[in-house]
């Protein structure tokens, strides 16, 4: 009888630590999973909040270099932009460009740095124009151009 | 049955505890990074309203067959400029240049020289300064 009751006890003792441990261990796991999501969401909004360009053409004079028209792009944020047709999207006149009819000089812009984008004159035609560069975290500029 | 819900609780208590310092040892460096990229956007915003220069005046020199166009830049905002990470467009294309001062101070002036350029039609210059401020003159070559 008494080492029923003994047993007992060691049976409920085993089984607290036994949920006490699956309770923690999932606990844990959740907070672990929210605190990285968390670091994460901080990192994006950083990384907005570091990027930012402009478009700095003179918007009566696009140059041209065969087949491309010109725009330069400055980094006027705080950190180092990768520029390739896949962290940016153009749209003209509200049209996408498609990934093929642009690229640019360079495969990323240090602050304060310039790069060039290049854009298939078949996308651009005469007249007022609107340029809209979408860069990574969604960071864009718009540029209103004239083609004579 | 006590020292069960004892152990239970003591369990249950550290893993708390580990989580807390999780919690922390992950939220206050993110805080303090992104209120550091607040503040230093908060930085670009206020030079960006403080910066502003004026072409004064643009000199061109026979070069051969080409001129060399010598160009004057005074700062009229009150931040200081770093005048290598200046753009100078004209006729909207980006050229390479030279000039006279590393930093170009509020109420100085500075001379960018841009060498060997064809043509002697009229131009439209074009200047960006490092954080994005742009001024412009238009003049004819003689």
């Amino acid at each position: 009888m008494g080492f029923s009751l003994t047993g007992t006890h060691i049976i409920y003792f085993i089984a607290s630590v036994i949920i006490a441990g699956a309770v923690s261990g999932v606990f844990y796991a959740v907070v672990g999973n929210v605190t990285n999501s968390f670091s994460e969401r901080g990192d994006r909004v950083q990384d907005q909040l570091d990027i930012e360009f402009k478009i700095i053409n003179d918007p009566g004079n696009i140059p041209t270099k065969g087949n491309d028209y010109l725009f330069y792009l400055k980094n006027i944020g705080r950190v180092e932009i990768p520029t390739s047709n896949e962290t940016f999207y153009i749209f003209i006149d509200g049209e996408i460009v498609v990934t093929a009819n642009y690229n640019f000089s360079d495969s990323s812009i240090q602050p304060e740095e310039l790069t060039t984008l290049y854009v298939d004159n078949s996308e651009i035609s005469t007249g007022n124009l609107i340029l809209r560069v979408v860069g990574p975290y969604d960071i864009e500029d718009e540029f209103v151009f004239t083609i004579p | 049955m006590g020292f069960s819900l004892s152990a239970a609780a003591a369990i249950i208590g550290v893993s708390i505890l580990l989580a807390i310092e999780m919690i922390v040892s992950t939220t206050v460096p993110t805080f303090t990074e992104v209120h550091d990229s607040y503040d230093k956007l908060r930085d670009r915003s206020i030079e960006q309203i403080q910066t502003d220069i004026n072409i004064t005046n643009v000199e061109t020199y026979v070069n051969g067959s080409n001129y060399d166009h010598n160009i004057t830049v005074e700062n009229t905002g009150s931040v200081s400029l770093v005048t290598g990470k200046f753009d100078i467009l004209i006729n909207g294309t980006s050229y390479n240049f030279e000039c006279s001062k590393a930093y170009l101070y509020p109420e100085s002036e500075a001379y960018f020289n841009v060498t060997n350029l064809a043509g002697s039609e009229s131009k439209k210059l074009k200047i960006v300064t490092n954080n994005g401020i742009s001024d412009y003159y238009e003049y004819t070559i003689p």
